[in-house]
């Protein structure tokens, strides 16, 4: 495995004449959660979909695991987008074995194994015949979850992953989540709530399209030079003093 | 090959287990044949327009049921993450084709048999080589609905393309009137049409006899539209992801 599981170096895009993304810089070494924290419009969501190859890049460059994104780099990255995104008419089951093949899950027996391994993970065994579309919005972003991790990537994009979940689910994606990094993969997280970024190894705070900060959670809490203070008083902070630099 | 199959059983599987449109796909075909045959009471014009109008009708119901399905893969975000797996855009566009075609076939089919066997549509050439140049058709009807899809937000827009893609093509490609009745520039613009060679292709076959190799022009022209529309469908593929 490369040193840096993601390398992100001076990214620009533009949607029209607006810059999105604007000079980012960043490097993810493997086995850590790495979170993507910045309020709604920030780029979150964008410079995931740079890293996942579904947009391209006006400026600065890419490498995942080693590798600008491509179809063979896919093979071993996992993609959680926003939206669960999955086939409603399709069971949970069906939808779960479809990624697994399109993964490169083709040998029968190996993928039933890993699909009933993933419907146990995901707590969904008893509900593996039924159709997504009669599924709630929790169950659904399970099943999302199952569909990107099924092929067990080194490299999980994973876009607001516990956005509408209950505390209860979202602590038992994060269980999961810690389990992943455990066994080496290295998982980037996007969110706009802090108690997601508490929980990630290291933290970028994007505001309109930069990185303004990054580091540990510890690190940033510390560089305020504040004793005692939360992450989201960090991160606010990160923001107003951004914001006062802009004005000056 | 084997991503490709796995997006086509997908779609098909899909489509299947939606009962309504199942059944709308089954009877639609028949109720719209059965119109045609009771308003066109002279069997000389029936034989002479069902043909053209069997080419337009699998054009129509090609184009339909291939767009509105995948613009709903896009606002679902399904499309979006397929296209960030490791399959090629290649295997998408096929395996979509393939899967819609089984439906679009199965339209045309119900069809062409309804109207040969119960309507008594005259005709001459073989069954087979009929069928396969509607397959042709086919194809190229579930393409243009793919590209096309890339320009839609919604459905109601996807419907809006119907006067704009198909409506024309009815009154100018010689559906309905030959095209040499028409006024010159229409002429010309019929030239650079799908359908004027989908409706002549199939009048070949059906009513003058012809085999397949005697329409080479027609198979030629509706085969280069079909990958060219396969090429830009594919090229469409990022639109809307942003």
């Amino acid at each position: 495995m490369p040193e840096s599981a993601l390398l992100i170096k001076s990214l620009v895009f533009n949607y029209g004449k607006l810059r999105v993304i604007d000079n980012i810089s960043l490097e993810v070494p493997a086995g850590i959660s790495f979170g993507l924290l910045g309020s709604n419009g920030a780029g979150k969501t964008t410079l995931i979909r740079l890293m996942v190859g579904l947009l391209k890049p006006a400026g600065g460059s890419i490498h995942c695991l080693g590798h600008p994104p491509s179809p063979a780099v896919a093979r071993n990255t996992g993609y959680m987008p926003q939206l669960p995104a999955l086939y409603n008419e399709l069971t949970v089951e069906e939808n779960i074995d479809f990624f697994a093949r399109i993964y490169g899950l083709r040998d029968g027996r190996l993928r039933s194994a890993r699909v009933e391994e993933v419907l146990r993970l995901i707590e969904l065994w008893r509900k593996r015949k039924t159709p997504v579309s009669q599924l709630s919005g929790g169950m659904k972003q399970r099943v999302s979850l199952g569909c990107a991790v099924v092929h067990q990537p080194r490299l999980l994009f994973l876009d607001e992953p516990t956005a509408g979940l209950d505390p209860d689910l979202r602590m038992s994606f994060w269980e999961y989540f810690n389990s992943l990094t455990e066994k080496g993969a290295t998982l980037i997280i996007s969110s706009h709530t802090m108690d997601d970024a508490a929980r990630c190894r290291r933290l970028a705070f994007l505001k309109e399209g930069k990185v303004i900060a990054q580091g540990s959670p510890a690190e940033l809490k510390a560089a305020t030079g504040r004793a005692d203070i939360s992450l989201e008083d960090a991160f606010l902070y990160y923001i107003r003093h951004t914001r006062a630099k802009e004005n000056v | 090959m084997y991503n490709m199959i796995t997006i086509a059983w997908r779609t098909i599987k899909q489509l299947v287990r939606d009962r309504r449109t199942i059944a709308l796909i089954l009877i639609v075909p028949l109720v719209i044949a059965s119109l045609i045959g009771v308003s066109v009471p002279d069997k000389t014009i029936l034989n002479y327009t069902l043909p053209a109008i069997l080419a337009t009708l699998i054009l129509f119901f090609g184009f339909l049921l291939s767009g509105i399905s995948f613009l709903r893969e896009r606002y679902q975000g399904t499309r979006e993450r397929l296209m960030a797996s490791p399959v090629s855009r290649l295997d998408i566009i096929c395996g979509y084709l393939l899967g819609f075609l089984l439906f679009a076939m199965a339209q045309t089919l119900i069809l062409f048999f309804y109207t040969v066997y119960v309507l008594k549509v005259d005709f001459k050439g073989d069954l087979w080589q009929i069928v396969l140049f509607q397959v042709l058709i086919g194809i190229l009807a579930v393409c243009l609905g793919i590209f096309i899809s890339a320009f839609a937000r919604n459905e109601f827009q996807m419907i809006q393309f119907i006067p704009l893609i198909i409506v024309p093509q009815v009154f100018i490609c010689g559906v309905l009137f030959p095209v040499e009745q028409l006024p010159g520039y229409l002429q010309w613009i019929a030239r650079f049409l799908p359908l004027t060679y989908g409706v002549d292709g199939i009048r070949a076959l059906m009513l003058e006899g012809k085999s397949l190799l005697g329409i080479g022009r027609e198979i030629g022209v509706l085969s280069g539209y079909a990958v060219a529309l396969m090429i830009f469908a594919g090229i469409s593929l990022r639109r809307g992801i942003a």
